[in-house]
């Protein structure tokens, strides 16, 4: 019951925005009520703490004989940690948002409340098919968004691509249900310790997918027109729904011939993700790497069988990031105060990722050397992105109330991070493997000293970051579409063949060639 | 009162009365309401029961003699009625809207009536004949003095009329069969037969591409209306071949031969709809593909298959209406619909270009769309029985996904400030609208259906008990 009433409390809160903006669009109290809403929901968030678990049926499928699962809802620890962090950043974009330009912008935060929902539904999600159902609602949500933003085609048709491959994450994880249920076991998160390990590894990859991280692709390398608010939400609350996935995969599920593999691949990505974002111009141009170097830390946990690390990072992801992303203004304090944002990021005791490095099963040490240095690259990137206040506005066109009420929106955040390392689920209080945070933070500190000093550290000019035209990867994608083409090429010819003067001929040859293989055998 | 005539003479009489009246609208809500009446009836009047209204106490009679041939529609046959004569009234209601209700209502009437036809007339052998005259009577469906048949539509009667003697073959090959149940070399030739009138009346690869020419040359909507019901009733009169005999049901060879065209139906369909760049064509392979999944739904385990292949009927009916409406919409704004001349459709026909996006999406087995629920419980049934055949329909999927993606790019890309100008008419945003909230509740929900759906497999003796 109480994950209905926080979602109820988001949904009516921007039904009554929507219903307010077209009826009395001089209504003068809309950001008061937004911030309301999201601060009831945001509080409703802790009271699931006195029901812990929290099950809830959404509506049975009938049916019953065809479908084995129907849409289900469950709360626990971690779904907890996540639905906290989304609905701090839903507050957080809200208040923020007096001191952006377009202030006041009732339809952003409409679209803010929305997708949180849907985001504390995806996490709280107790099945494949409840995810894939949220995850499809949140593709959709974005892809409509982005349409209305985009004027570029060509941004529109990355747009396009960026829907597909999240789609295909869907399908990944469908396929993951298909391969548990030909071992005769039906996939769903509360029993999952009893899942199959194929169906664990193609659980990775789906959630790989649509991070962007296996395979490696960016799936919005540009994104101008709504970067701030509603753009942060976008994309961390997308994350948090497919990161959730890895925390929910059982340490015994990943134990595959194929997983050092695997790992390997998304070190190299993360390496490729903090490396960009190291030299990131700025932290939005660097955002896109952001969530593959930080999604790259959450999968390669889950593949060490450490679901709990995984969640951890994909908590920090969003409330550190989330800090980071929507600071806009000049403020000496609280250019300070997002030091905790790296704290939560540095895997040290008792910090948020504290339990990052764990590790419950399989080790492949061999990529263990490329994930230090992409932590500490992702570490110092966040530093140097937090020091660059050039990139910031000064405060002195807002008026007063904007001025003192922007920084509680970043502050919230930034508890928050403090918060989720001490109180409230399995990753709290916890020393994790702190020689390796250690490690990275010592590695951090070289960075930032060597930043300076050599000029391959230092940013790359704004103009310079091309990531649509990174060479290799561009040419990779460039080759498939040729394959592609030539595909198409020949479908053409078929079809044509079939449809042209001679296709009933043709077609019947074709039928009494099937026939003849049907009899020989079977397919 | 007796049924065949609720059903089938009275829709026939009526779909005759319509042919005089020109007003769009006035055809549009007439056959809509028309067809309404009859599913509601068909749901809740009980056939072979007798009611009391009032005073009025009345039966419905399940079957009418007509030249020593009958005509039955039994008591359990009632929901698949209202199921086809409520999605009939859809498409007829959205007929206003495509500016074919002149031809589609009443013809489409006649043709339904006569599909139900075919399903209810004993000696079944007769249902080739009923077939053939609702294919012939599509001729002028999809013609006009003005606007003369193209290879499509030439092809199209080739092909379906083929259909006809191998199913009357088969009837009469049958026949010895169950006069010899030892004779194998006759019941695998009237197998044969079956199967290869079969193939020709659901257009099973290679006999399909007369689909992509009709619905190239032709209204979408006409086309799209013909491409839903004799493909739904032919497969269910098929289920009704299957349920009748015993030795055709337990053959292995069946199941395998059904999944095998299962497949190829729906690979093949996915592949080509992933490679074409033309939306009408992209849609006519989708069509393929949604037959495909059909007669896969057939190959499996009866208990899990007939209750699937019901429920694939509401989804794609539904579906296959919303994307029809949408591309004849488009087809009106550009010259062709092919890609080229298709690009940034999105600003000038947004509810069409949605419409069709969502509808490809559906048949591709997007989560949140009617077609989902359907084909989650397919792939997981056919998982059960085959990895390898799983995958291939996993490929088939992705086939139609890449369609959809390609699509949705093609359309949404406008030049750079292009303004939103709409051009569509309040009566196709609303029906466009309300199909593709259609399509997500019964995406969301499928369960609604099963007040329809629910007692449907009784009406097969052996397969749905």
């Amino acid at each position: 019951m109480f994950i209905l009433i926080t979602i109820l409390i988001l949904f009516l809160t921007a039904l009554t925005l929507l219903i307010l903006r077209f009826f009395t669009p001089e209504f003068r109290y809309s950001w008061v009520i937004a911030t309301v809403g999201a601060l009831v929901g945001w509080i409703s968030v802790f009271a699931w703490q006195a029901q812990m678990p929290i099950a809830l049926q959404f509506s049975i499928w009938q049916p019953s004989a065809l479908f084995f699962q129907s849409p289900s809802l469950i709360a626990d620890g971690i779904s907890w940690a996540f639905a906290v962090s989304l609905a701090a950043l839903c507050l957080a974009i809200i208040i923020t948002s007096v001191v952006r330009a377009n202030f006041p912008s009732p339809l952003t935060w409409v679209g803010s409340l929305v997708l949180t929902s849907f985001g504390i539904l995806a996490v709280v999600a107790d099945n494949p098919l409840t995810l894939v159902l949220i995850w499809a609602a949140i593709d959709l949500v974005e892809l409509v968004t982005q349409m209305r933003f985009v004027e570029d085609p060509r941004l529109s048709e990355r747009v396009v691509i960026a829907f597909a491959s999240r789609t295909i994450g869907i399908l990944t994880l469908l396929w993951a249900d298909m391969v548990s249920i030909v071992n005769g076991q039906i996939l769903d998160f509360r029993s999952a310790q009893d899942a199959n390990p194929q169906a664990g590894l193609y659980l990775v990859i789906a959630a790989g997918l649509r991070i962007g991280v296996l395979p490696l692709h960016l799936p919005y390398p540009s994104e101008s027109s709504i970067r701030r608010g509603f753009g942060t939400g976008l994309r961390m609350i997308s994350a948090a729904s497919s990161l959730i996935l890895l925390a929910r995969i059982p340490p015994s599920s990943v134990a595959s011939p194929f997983t050092p593999y695997l790992l390997m691949l998304v070190s190299f990505a993360a390496v490729y993700g903090s490396w960009m974002w190291l030299r990131a111009p700025d932290e939005l141009t660097g955002r896109p790497y952001w969530l593959i170097g930080m999604g790259s830390l959450a999968i390669a946990a889950a593949l060490r069988a450490n679901p709990i690390g995984a969640a951890a990072w994909g908590c920090a992801l969003i409330l550190s990031g989330g800090a980071l992303f929507l600071s806009s203004e000049q403020n000496k304090w609280m250019t300070r105060a997002l030091f905790i944002g790296a704290w939560g990021i540095s895997s040290l005791p008792f910090s948020l990722s504290a339990t990052g490095w764990n590790s419950g099963g399989v080790t492949f040490w061999l990529a263990w050397p490329f994930l230090l240095v992409s932590h500490a690259m992702l570490i110092a990137g966040f530093i140097r992105h937090i020091q660059r206040t050039m990139t910031r506005t000064g405060d002195e066109d807002q008026p007063i109330w904007a001025k003192n009420v922007y920084p509680i929106g970043i502050f919230l955040l930034l508890m928050m991070v403090i918060l989720l390392g001490l109180f409230g689920w399995d990753g709290t209080l916890q020393f994790g493997n702190w020689i390796m945070g250690l490690i990275a933070s010592i590695a951090t500190i070289g960075l930032l000293w060597l930043i300076p000093r050599l000029r391959i550290l230092n940013p790359v000019r704004a103009h310079w970051v091309r990531p649509t035209n990174a060479s290799w990867l561009e040419q990779g994608y460039q080759t498939l579409w040729g394959v592609y083409r030539q595909l198409a090429r020949l479908s053409n010819t078929f079809t044509n063949m079939l449809e042209g003067e001679s296709g009933i001929m043709w077609t019947l040859l074709f039928l009494a060639l099937f026939i003849s293989f049907f009899t020989q055998g079977t397919p | 009162m007796n049924a065949p005539t609720i059903w089938i003479l009275v829709p026939i009489f009526f779909g005759l009365l319509l042919l005089f009246i020109n007003s769009q609208r006035a055809l549009s809500i007439l056959g809509g309401v028309l067809a309404t009446s009859l599913a509601l009836i068909a749901q809740f009047v009980p056939i072979e029961e007798a009611m009391l209204v009032g005073t009025f106490s009345f039966k419905i009679d399940s079957s009418l003699t007509v030249l020593g041939r009958t005509l039955v529609i039994l008591p359990a046959e009632g929901s698949l009625l209202a199921l086809i004569y409520g999605a009939t009234a859809l498409w007829f209601f959205g007929a206003e809207a495509s500016k074919t209700a002149t031809r589609i209502v009443p013809i489409g009437l006649m043709i339904t009536a006569l599909m139900v036809a075919s399903l209810a007339v004993e000696p079944f052998l007769f249902a080739a004949l009923f077939i053939e005259m609702a294919i012939l009577l599509a001729i002028p469906l999809l013609t006009s003095m003005y606007s003369p048949p193209g290879r499509g539509i030439v092809r199209f009667l080739i092909y379906q009329t083929l259909a006809m003697p191998f199913i009357l073959l088969t009837g009469w090959l049958l026949g010895g069969v169950e006069a010899s149940p030892g004779d194998l070399a006759l019941a695998a030739q009237s197998a044969s037969m079956l199967g290869l009138g079969f193939a020709f009346l659901l257009a099973i690869f290679p006999l399909y591409n007369w689909v992509p020419m009709l619905l190239e040359e032709k209204s979408p909507y006409t086309a799209g209306f013909l491409l839903w019901i004799l493909p739904t009733i032919t497969i269910i009169f098929g289920a009704g071949f299957l349920d009748r005999y015993s030795w055709l049901r337990s053959a292995p060879e069946l199941i395998i031969a059904l999944r095998f065209a299962g497949l190829l139906m729906i690979v093949t369909g996915g592949l080509f709809a992933g490679f074409q760049r033309h939306l009408g064509r992209i849609m006519a392979y989708g069509v393929i593909a949604e037959t495909g999944f059909s007669i896969l739904a057939l190959s499996l385990d009866p208990k899990l298959g007939i209750p699937i292949l019901f429920l694939l009927i509401p989804a794609r009916a539904l579906g296959q209406a919303v994307w029809s409406l949408s591309l004849t919409v488009i087809k009106d704004q550009v010259e062709t619909m092919r890609f080229g001349a298709s690009r940034g459709l999105l600003r000038i026909t947004p509810f069409a270009g949605v419409g069709m996006i969502v509808a490809t999406l559906s048949t591709s087995a997007f989560p949140l769309l009617a077609g989902f629920p359907a084909r989650l419980a397919l792939w997981e049934g056919l998982s059960r029985v085959s990895i390898s055949a799983s995958i291939w329909m996993g490929i088939g999927i992705l086939g139609l996904l890449t369609s959809a993606f390609r699509s949705l790019a093609v359309i949404s890309m406008a030049e750079e400030y292009t303004t939103w100008e709409r051009r569509e008419s309040l009566a196709q945003m609303l029906m466009l609208g309300l199909g593709m909230i259609g399509l997500f509740i019964l995406g969301l929900f499928p369960q609604i259906v099963q007040y329809f759906l629910s007692e449907l497999p009784t009406m097969f003796e052996h397969l749905g008990r």
